[in-house]
């Protein structure tokens, strides 16, 4: 097995005014192609400065991070860009999609800004995966028009539409209520399966750990934890159907 | 390539789609970018349009495109008037035929026209005055022996016209004494007894020291405002017509040729030289007819009713026992009343209001005005003209009034109407300039007198110390001279000539002496600036003094009007920019500020910086554009409307600016492009800054939720 995340003693200090903040203080951690990780902390433990570390928003102070091979330290504002746009997904807490744009368009817009040129490709391409989603017949609404586990499956959508080789999801279930989270987690889990994904969410709901095939505890700014579950990387969980997610689910 | 479009045109989606979002936002901010766009185009179409009437009105009444004059001089020259009222000091040029040649040979000089402005005062004579020199020519005739009926019928009219007026004078007098104690007694004795039946019981036995009685205390008495000051341009009336073809004779004829003579012009003769009454009558109808005015809602126009109806004298003043009869009748007929004492009808007559000025107006012509002298001095008639010279003493000259004049379109404009015509050699002549006929007769003087050398100064005192008219009696009186002195004879033959007033003068003349300025027409009003440096470069090489100054300057306050104007919508529109500037980057700013999330999100999912610029440049852009459009299409399609309707000169003076009653204005392309290029900077410029905030939101905005 490849790591798609490697990353060796980073640290991350914020400057708050004179005060100097230590959100990380060396952080040892390598994250597998095709791995279902949860990286799981409390508030303040350094897990959104991790998670923003492994998604290119934001470089280390000091050591490596790399991330499909790149060392992200080294490199400039637009190929971290250009690195986020073709490698990693993102799912957001609160699915932050285009609210002026439609359901299609905002699935689209990865694509869009790839430059994928055939419009009928990215169109097959958007379909394929709201089928996936169980959105199908949603195409023309508004992220308006739709609840928050239907907005949060436009996101995953969205997330993956460019082939990513890491998705990374913020709290993906933090604004839902239970049973759609956990259907959230079901579809991601599947495509992680399907799609030879690797997935990183954050979470501090116990229930959603427990998808995890391998969770990352974080305490004060260090890897506190890494515990394997007994869900496997080939042993996945029964498939959830696209249309069973509609129905909420375990 | 088909992918670079489609993100262009996400982008334009979400850039529309968010302006349609934020509707209100979208509407101040396009109101007011859309009333800037309006503003400048329909201003900017406004100040060209009077721009461009404002050239065609000075340039085509009297200053022409570029003035010519002294550069010696040391005030500017001011054609058209200057604010003072003031005649600027300026050098005449002396040798004109030298200049006319120099000018007309640049390549740009279509015309040249020998010009000099000056002022003088103007006695038309009054009432009581002319009617006594009518009497008094009568009263001659009778004492040469003439017994004919006709005479005999005139002299008892005149007498009886006369014998009318004293009694409106003492009248007068009656109604002054009541107001106030005032009034000289030595007057009111004197108005007494020229209206008693003694005297003119005993006129007939001694009528010529009757009549000095009354031309020397009453006519003094009865004065109404008799000098009129006029403004005249001296010139040569032929090049001038030919130089400023909107010149019309709408009276009589242009001066012929080598004759001395007088133009009034239309305005002056109207406006001061008519008749107070029929003025005022005239200005009644024009407000109502051609402004929409009502006496009832217009102070102005209440006014001239009051002026009309205590004026009735001017009128009265001008009846005969007969007229005053027929006056009486005809006015008691028209206002069914049985009133005897005509000042009370007429007063009455004149009282107009909204409802019958047009009633009155058609009667006042039709009925009353044929047994008037409707003008002051009439069309034919010798003008005398009073000014001071440069040298400060009195000249006169006794002129034909050939007719009268106006500039077409500018009838109604007191800016253009105010300057009357004179030939150039009578013009030189009242400013004290020496012409070729008085150097002669000064060198015969010199001849005679066995004067060798006469130094300058003492020329000058030479030149003027011999002046024509009455005040040679006063002036020339300490040193008379004996009657063998040629002075006297010269002085008895000008006397003469001017009595004659409309002779000749040889052509010649004109070109060879000196003028205040030339006006000169060119052929391309492109190369006014080139022209100006062209006239001035022939000058130092023809060792002519020669000063050039555009029509702008030589129209002094009037000609920087346009100029004001443009400088008054140019701080408006900056004003309203500036409000807008300030007002889109702030609803730009407080968009952006809200949408921090999003722009995080799509900067995380892979947008480039550039994407979001694009994407808020484009949104103000679209704003700017649409809402540019709108309200410059409002402006065009109001400045074609008004094109087609004109806008109307709300008074006399508006009509210069608009170069006649109406103005059409216009609306260019390029007026249009650049209303539309100022809104696209003014609202890319107010985007700068939100979109700079804009392009620093982190990607990691998105991430962070809830902390």
């Amino acid at each position: 097995m490849t790591s798609i995340v490697s990353i060796r003693e980073a640290t991350k200090d914020y400057h708050l005014g004179k005060v100097i903040v230590k959100a990380l203080r060396g952080v040892n951690l390598e994250v597998e192609e095709g791995e279902f990780l949860s990286i799981a902390g409390p508030s303040g433990s350094g897990k959104t400065t991790l998670l923003n570390l492994i998604g290119c928003v934001d470089t280390p102070t000091a050591g490596t991070v790399q991330v499909a091979g790149r060392d992200i330290g080294q490199l400039s504002e637009r190929q971290l860009t250009d690195l986020r746009l073709h490698t990693i997904g993102f799912i957001f807490q609160s699915f932050n999609l285009v609210n002026v744009l439609d359901v299609f368009r905002n699935v689209e817009l990865p694509l869009l800004l790839q430059r994928v040129p055939s419009a009928a490709a990215r169109k097959q391409r958007v379909v394929e995966l709201l089928t996936r989603v169980g959105l199908a017949d949603y195409i023309k609404h508004r992220p308006s028009e739709l609840s928050g586990g239907q907005r949060q499956r436009v996101a995953i959508a969205r997330a993956l539409v460019t082939r990513p080789r890491l998705v990374l999801a913020d709290e993906p279930t933090a604004n839902l209520d239970s049973v759609t989270g956990e259907n959230i987690l079901d579809l991601m889990r599947e495509l992680n399966q399907t799609e030879q994904t690797t997935f990183i969410f954050s979470t501090h709901d116990a229930r959603v750990m427990a998808h995890a095939s391998k969770i990352v505890r974080i305490a004060d700014g260090r890897v506190a934890e890494i515990a394997e579950t007994g869900n496997g990387l080939g042993d996945a969980r029964p498939s959830a159907q696209p249309g069973a997610a509609h129905n909420g689910g375990h | 390539m088909t992918s670079l479009l489609s993100t262009l045109r996400v982008i334009a989606e979400i850039a529309f789609r968010n302006l349609f979002a934020s509707r209100w936002k979208t509407l101040i901010v396009g109101g007011i970018i859309g009333f800037g766009a309006f503003l400048v185009v329909v201003g900017s179409s406004l100040v060209n349009g009077v721009d461009r009437s404002m050239r065609r009105s000075i340039t085509g009444s009297i200053a022409g495109h570029i003035q010519v004059y002294s550069n010696t001089s040391k005030d500017e020259l001011e054609i058209m008037g200057s604010m003072g009222g003031g005649t600027p000091d300026i050098d005449p040029l002396y040798e004109f035929e030298r200049v006319r040649s120099t000018l007309q040979a640049l390549p740009n000089v279509a015309q040249v026209v020998p010009m000099g402005v000056n002022a003088a005062l103007v006695s038309s004579g009054n009432t009581v005055d002319q009617t006594l020199s009518n009497l008094r020519s009568t009263v001659n005739a009778l004492s040469e022996g003439d017994r004919t009926p006709e005479t005999a019928k005139k002299y008892a009219a005149q007498k009886a016209h006369v014998q009318q007026m004293v009694k409106i004078l003492r009248r007068e007098m009656d109604n002054a004494k009541q107001v106030s104690a005032q009034s000289a007694t030595d007057d009111v004795e004197v108005v007494e007894r020229a209206a008693s039946d003694e005297f003119w019981a005993g006129f007939e036995s001694n009528r010529f020291e009757h009549l000095e009685l009354l031309e020397n205390r009453i006519a003094p008495l009865a004065s109404d405002a008799d000098l009129l000051q006029l403004r005249y341009v001296g010139t040569d009336p032929q090049a001038f017509a030919r130089a400023f073809d909107r010149l019309e004779v709408v009276d009589g004829e242009m001066i012929p040729p080598g004759k001395r003579g007088f133009l009034f012009s239309k305005y002056v003769y109207e406006e001061q030289v008519k008749l107070k009454t029929a003025r005022g009558l005239d200005k009644l109808k024009n407000a109502i007819d051609e402004r929409s005015k009502k006496i009832a809602e217009d102070p102005d126009l209440q006014r001239i009713v009051r002026e009309n109806t205590t004026g009735v004298r001017e009128l009265l003043l001008q009846l005969d026992a007969i007229r005053t009869d027929l006056f009486r009748s005809k006015l008691q007929a028209f206002l069914r009343s049985d009133e005897a004492d005509l000042s009370k009808l007429l007063a009455t007559f004149l009282t107009t209001n909204d409802a019958n000025i047009h009633e009155r107006y058609a009667f006042f012509y039709r009925e009353l005005a044929p047994h008037l002298e409707l003008y002051r001095v009439r069309i034919g008639d010798n003008l005398m003209v009073k000014t001071f010279t440069q040298s400060g003493y009195v000249q006169s000259a006794n002129l034909k009034v050939y007719g009268t004049y106006t500039f077409k379109g500018l009838e109604r404009s007191p800016q253009a109407g105010l300057v009357n015509m004179m030939d150039l050699v009578s013009f030189r002549e009242l400013y004290g300039f020496m012409t070729a006929e008085r150097a002669q007769e000064i060198a015969t003087i010199r001849a005679s007198s066995g004067a060798k050398e006469v130094s300058r100064e003492n020329a000058e005192a030479e030149l003027f110390g011999e002046r024509p008219g009455e005040e040679d009696a006063a002036v020339g009186g300490g040193a008379a001279p004996a009657e063998t002195d040629p002075l006297a004879e010269l002085r008895g033959k000008r006397a003469r000539q001017q009595v004659l007033g409309g002779a000749s003068f040889d052509p010649a003349e004109l070109e060879q002496g000196v003028v205040i300025s030339a006006a000169v027409l060119v052929k391309d009003e492109r190369k006014i600036a080139e022209t100006i440096r062209a006239i001035e470069d022939a000058g130092k090489r023809q060792g002519l003094p020669l000063k050039a100054i555009t029509w702008q300057k030589a129209a002094g306050i009037i000609g920087q009007f346009a100029t004001l104007m443009r400088a008054v919508l140019l701080s408006t529109v900056l004003i309203i920019f500036v409000v807008a500037l300030v007002v889109i980057n702030n609803a730009l700013v407080m968009a952006t500020l809200e949408r921090v999330r999003e722009i995080g999100t799509l900067r995380a999912v892979g947008a480039q910086r550039r994407f979001i610029l694009a994407m808020l440049v484009l949104e103000s852009v679209v704003i700017g554009l649409a809402s540019g459009a709108v309200g410059a299409l409002v402006g065009t399609v109001l400045l074609l409307v008004l094109g087609k309707v004109g806008i109307p000169a709300a008074n006399e003076q508006m009509s210069f600016f608009f170069s006649g009653p109406r103005l059409f204005p216009s609306v260019t392309p390029a007026e249009i492009a650049f209303s539309l290029a100022t809104v696209l900077i003014v609202s890319m410029i107010s985007s700068i800054y939100p979109a700079w905030l804009a392009m620093r939101v982190s990607p990691r905005e998105a991430m962070q939720s809830e902390d």
